[in-house]
């Protein structure tokens, strides 16, 4: 039977929507507070983004105290957001003016691409170095990925982003160096999230594999004579898959936060900067909607990578529906 | 138990793993194969990059992108010493009293939606422009009219010579009524230069073709694109991989990157990129509250300045020891540097005699009042500037020698004039642009007027010179008592210091060998593309 | 709660070692194993190297600025970015202080401010999760849906809006990173709690009249120990790097105070006529995270 319409499918599907209903009034609320607790004046701050340090005054940021209505009491303007969250409408953003949906999506669009892309990378080089140094513990491949594994996470990626640059895009002229022009401009950003990612996942699978070698089953595929090649392929890479899968799963989240400094380097129009610069010039709506969009991808995330494990391995809906 | 469905049979697997790594390749192949260009194809679009970011269509937000790419127009134009020079307006002519401004529109000019220019669309972007902080807003504007389809009549209360200056800045650019939506916001930027906007992507991309109905001369370069990057060390990296054609915004360290691998022909890159330089019209400055006990003795400001060593600042943090302030305004202002000024020192023992004899005594921990009050300040910047931070720490350490305690405080562009507002401000480091308004004198008269100025002086106010803004502001003053008035701003602000300049600018941008024409505009309203073409191999 | 009577301290608390005296005497002492004197207890070498490592590196913070003894913050305007000499070891950054003097500030301020706001996010974690695991039920539930719905907010965010309502004051950088750390002390404090909680060995004391306290100290504290410390050098890792991410952006210490981020952010433009003062800083965060590895192979997410 389908594991996917099971019983315990439903209760997860049932306690996420719940989750996503109750995130999404958690963090509207908070930001609005939280953004509202902020030192300095709102309107200068909008005014400051909006117009640049060269044109910026007290008349700009009166007419923009005047323009958006900043002097209305706080818990007024709390009632109109929930309001608006209940409506789907998130608002305009106070510095560029567009609607704040289309914002989000542009820029959240970017991201994930990006991270789609870092993914990609990380599983294309991570899993299969990984899966060899747990079939060959000690050997090369395996320290060799260790010290990989070390450097790469301890690296910051705006050096990493850099030194990636400086030999791809200068030296082999391969790469465009910035951008979001085409396909290639990808490549580079994506390489510097993905390598880290990968370094990390190598471990991730290793210790997987470690633990499906020297497991009964795996043994005794082999003692029924099958090779090495088809053991692992038949039985062992699905049992290996699920540690692999949720932590693929949790660091995935990181990626789009700490796409951050990648995407200020590369000149990728991604969230993180948009995040910064909207916090910075107390762009509330645009705050508040990107929030609530990463709140509720962030449960959405979690209930696929749930399924994922879900059909990976149907004897763990207890662990599942924790 | 469910083998009916199991979507991970072995075959999928198996694919699963290798179909990431046949994209990767499939994909780096083709960015590869296309850098070998077909001579006889068009050459690629112009691209420029720079750090300025498109944060919204307003012309007071982002008008700078558009009159810079050449995409909308500006009433009048400015040339690089201010003089101004016609743009859309072909002529204009003042009243004897200086009360009425006329302007004659080109006759030819269209918007790129193909309707004419009339006098009634350059009314209504006028119109707009006067809300604060598009800078019509400094005039003492009564009416602006349209009496017929190609003139357009600026009603004045009082005269104001400054005004063909604020006409050329770009928050008085003309857009055509078309781009105004329902509720008057911009829309969409439908101008009236000899480019037109093919793709629109805020806050990062603008790309821009020629527009074919332009009534000048056709362009040799057929499509610009712009790209905005806010690192510098990006900005120098897609220069050097020829990426970029033009990469504005270069920090000393990028700059003498690239003034090496030039000489080096080992370390040479893909492309040879040179560099063209311009003094601008813009100065580091420490703004001051004159009004704070401590500082309001001119002794302790001098010190201030005194203990300063701008030629370290330029030569460390600017990479050229000559754009040390020695005054206010820079060589490139012409008439208003004035070469008859003493230079700026530094003087630490001088500084330390000053405060000396303003009360301050040297105690083990820095300097003390009479009360025992320990001299403590706190100087505001903000990182949209990425050396500010930097000088404002070479200030706190210059100044912590002469025994000032100086908290460096790093915010937001805005705190600056909420702090003169408040009177909470005591210290702010900014770069201000002097020739804002293409003539200083609008300026300075918005920054040292008898209030103080945002970015100007606080708690200090000089009769002498708001006298001399005002007449130079009203009336259209012979040459020799113009040069006068000047020399009395200047001197005033030299011997009184209500702002300490501390260092002037250069810009440097990286250009590509394939363009030539290439022509740098001091006023940063213009990247002359029409005067650029590719330059043969 | 008073301690147990002399008859029962001879139950071992969790996860302890039985020595073989003990054993036989339980067993009856009838049949008794051959009396072996057990194998002594070794290190294995990459837990020595990662002590090692680590204790140099703490060496290095804590008496550092005073062996270096120059000053982090007096500058040579004339004398920048100088490559390594006798007089300076590391030589001098971009406004000609000495990079050594301002390592050796910037390892003690970091790694301690990343270690008060990892203890700063452990303690409110654990003990939500030691609650979480011992109430169960209701009170279980709604921590998992604040701990989920913390976790749903970007990290990032909520670090840049608690440090941004007081711009440049350190508490204000703890409090935003202990709020987005201590949801994986909940996490790792509740699944590590829980079986104790269910177990043998608890549900014996507390029939036996021990309180909380006593459950506490003697059968979760032993087993959360080991997990805690690890997960905490990690965090505190975690939190050098978000420092750094953060001073990247813009919102980290006010100068001129060095901080390792902050260094690194300074350093970048000059990555090719002066790398070495970017290297230091990396080293530092190489060697820190090196360490962790060595003393916690098992631990492969940071």
């Amino acid at each position: 039977m389908n594991p996917l319409l099971s019983k315990p499918w439903a209760a997860l599907l049932g306690r996420r929507l719940v989750q996503v209903l109750a995130v999404s009034l958690l963090i509207g609320t908070l930001c609005f507070l939280m953004v509202r607790a902020l030192p300095g004046d709102l309107a200068m701050r909008v005014a400051a983004g909006r117009y640049g340090y060269d044109l910026v005054s007290n008349a700009a940021a009166d007419a923009v105290r005047a323009e958006l209505g900043l002097d209305r009491p706080g818990w007024l303007a709390l009632l109109h957001w929930w309001r608006d969250m209940a409506t789907f409408n998130l608002g305009q953003s106070l510095v560029s003016q567009r609607s704040v949906w289309h914002e989000v999506t542009h820029h959240l669009g970017a991201t994930l691409r990006l991270s789609a892309a870092a993914l990609a990378i990380a599983f294309a080089v991570g899993v299969p170095l990984g899966v060899w140094a747990g079939l060959r513990p000690q050997g090369w491949v395996d320290k060799a990925s260790w010290l990989m594994a070390v450097v790469l996470r301890a690296l910051p990626p705006f050096l990493l982003s850099v030194l990636l640059v400086l030999l791809v895009a200068v030296q082999w002229s391969f790469l465009p160096a910035g951008g979001d022009e085409s396909q290639a401009s990808l490549v580079l950003p994506a390489l510097t999230l993905g390598l880290g990612l990968a370094a990390g996942l190598a471990r991730v699978t290793r210790a997987a594999m470690r633990e499906v070698v020297v497991s009964p089953f795996f043994e005794f595929a082999r003692t029924k004579g099958l090779s090495d090649w088809q053991a692992l392929v038949r039985h062992g890479l699905r049992n290996a898959a699920v540690p692999v899968t949720a932590y693929l799963g949790v660091q995935a989240l990181f990626l789009v936060e700490g796409a951050l400094v990648v995407e200020t380097l590369f000149a990728w129009p991604g969230i993180g900067h948009a995040l910064v610069h909207a916090v910075f010039g107390r762009d509330i709506p645009v705050v508040q909607g990107t929030a609530l969009c990463m709140g509720v991808l962030f449960v959405v995330f979690n209930l696929l990578v749930d399924a994922a494990c879900l059909a990976l391995d149907p004897r763990h809906t207890q662990k599942v529906a924790k | 138990m469910n083998r009916l469905f199991n979507p991970f049979s072995p075959l999928t697997r198996r694919r699963a793993l290798q179909a990431p790594v046949a994209a990767l390749a499939a994909g780096a192949l083709p960015a590869a194969w296309a850098q070998d260009t077909n001579p006889a194809a068009p050459p690629a679009p112009l691209q420029i990059v720079g750090p300025w970011e498109i944060s919204g269509l307003a012309p007071a937000s982002s008008g700078y992108v558009f009159t810079r790419m050449q995409v909308t127009e500006t009433l009048l134009d400015a040339a690089d010493d201010g003089q101004p020079r016609p743009a859309l307006a072909r002529l204009w002519r003042r009243s004897a009293d200086g009360l009425v401004w006329q302007f004659e529109l080109r006759a030819g000019a269209r918007f790129h939606d193909g309707k004419p220019v009339t006098a009634a669309a350059v009314v209504r972007s006028l119109q707009a422009a006067q809300v604060a902080p598009a800078l019509l807003s400094q005039a003492p504007i009564e009416s602006i009219t349209a009496p017929d389809e190609g003139t357009v009549l600026i009603r004045l209360q009082r005269p104001h010579t400054a005004l063909p200056a604020l006409l050329a800045h770009s928050s008085t650019m003309v857009l055509a009524p078309a781009s105004y939506g329902a509720d008057g916001k911009v829309r969409s930027i439908i101008g009236c230069g000899p480019y037109r906007i093919a793709l629109l992507v805020p806050p990062q991309q603008v790309e821009t073709v020629v527009f074919d109905a332009y009534d000048g001369p056709r362009p040799a370069i057929a499509a610009v694109r712009y790209l905005a990057a806010s690192r510098a060390e990006t900005r120098a990296l897609m220069a050097e991989s020829g990426q970029a054609d033009l990469a504005y915004g270069l920090d000393p360290a990028s700059l003498r990157r690239l003034q090496r691998h030039a000489q080096n022909p080992a370390l040479a890159r893909r492309t040879a990129v040179r560099i063209a330089s311009v003094t601008l019209p813009r100065t580091v400055i420490v703004k001051l509250n004159a009004g704070l006990p401590a500082l309001r003795d001119v002794r302790v400001r001098q010190a201030l300045s005194l203990a300063i060593d701008r030629a370290g600042i330029a030569l460390a943090l600017m990479g050229d020891e000559s754009l040390a302030a020695t005054q206010l305004l820079p060589p490139m202002l012409g008439a208003w540097h004035n070469l008859d000024l003493p230079p700026l020192q530094h003087d630490p023992e001088a500084a330390a005699r000053l405060l000396r004899a303003a009360g301050w005594q040297r105690h083990s921990d820095g300097l003390r009042n009479a009360q025992g009050q320990p001299l403590h300040l706190v100087i505001r910047t903000f990182v949209d500037r990425p050396e500010l931070p930097l000088i404002a720490t070479a200030l706190q350490e210059q100044w912590r020698l002469a025994g000032i305690a100086v908290k460096v405080s790093i915010g937001n562009s805005g705190d600056v004039p909420r702090g003169h507002r408040d009177g909470s401000l005591q210290l702010a480091l900014a770069a201000r642009n002097y020739a804002n308004v293409p003539d200083p004198t609008g300026t300075l008269a918005g920054d040292f007027a008898a209030q103080g100025g945002d970015w100007g002086a606080m708690g200090w106010h000089s009769d002498a010179v708001v006298q001399a803004l005002q007449e130079l502001t009203r009336t259209q003053t012979p040459p020799e008592r113009t040069r006068a008035l000047r020399q009395t701003i200047t001197h005033t602000l030299q011997t009184e210091l209500p702002v300490i300049p501390v260092a002037w600018y250069r810009q440097h941008v990286a250009v590509a060998p394939r363009l030539a024409g290439v022509t740098l505009d001091p006023l940063e309203r213009s990247y002359r593309l029409t005067g650029m073409e590719w330059s043969n191999p | 709660m008073s301690s147990p009577p002399e008859s029962l301290r001879a139950i071992p608390p969790e996860g302890g070692r039985t020595p073989v005296a003990w054993r036989s005497q339980f067993h009856g002492g009838a049949e008794a194993e051959p009396s072996v004197p057990p194998r002594p207890f070794r290190w294995p070498v990459r837990t020595v190297l990662g002590i090692t490592l680590l204790g140099l590196l703490a060496l290095f913070a804590l008496l550092g600025p005073w062996l270096v003894g120059a000053s982090p913050v007096v500058q040579d305007l004339r004398n920048t970015l100088a490559p390594p000499s006798a007089q300076h070891w590391l030589g001098t950054d971009v406004l000609g202080r000495s990079a050594l003097a301002r390592l050796a500030h910037a390892a003690q301020l970091s790694l301690g401010m990343a270690l008060l706001a990892a203890v700063s996010a452990a303690v409110p974690g654990t003990l939500l999760g030691i609650a979480a695991a011992w109430r169960g039920g209701r009170t279980e539930r709604a921590l998992l849906m604040l701990s989920d719905s913390v976790l749903a907010i970007p990290g990032l965010l909520l670090v840049l809006l608690v440090a941004a309502l007081a711009p440049g004051a350190l508490w204000a950088l703890y409090a935003g990173l202990s709020a987005a750390l201590w949801v994986e002390y909940f996490r790792v404090s509740r699944a590590v709690a829980r079986p104790v909680l269910a177990g043998d060995a608890v549900q014996a004391s507390r029939l036996l009249g021990f309180g909380r306290g006593y459950v506490l100290r003697r059968h979760l504290l032993p087993a959360l120990a080991p997990t805690l410390g690890t997960l905490l050098a990690f965090t505190t890792s975690q939190a050098v790097l978000a420092l750094a991410a953060l001073g990247f952006v813009g919102v980290g210490m006010q100068p001129p105070t060095p901080e390792l981020g902050l260094m690194m952010t300074e350093a970048m433009p000059y990555y090719e006529e002066a790398p070495w003062l970017i290297a230091a800083p990396t080293a530092l965060l190489v060697w820190l995270v090196a360490a962790m590895m060595l003393l916690n192979p098992d631990r492969e997410t940071a």
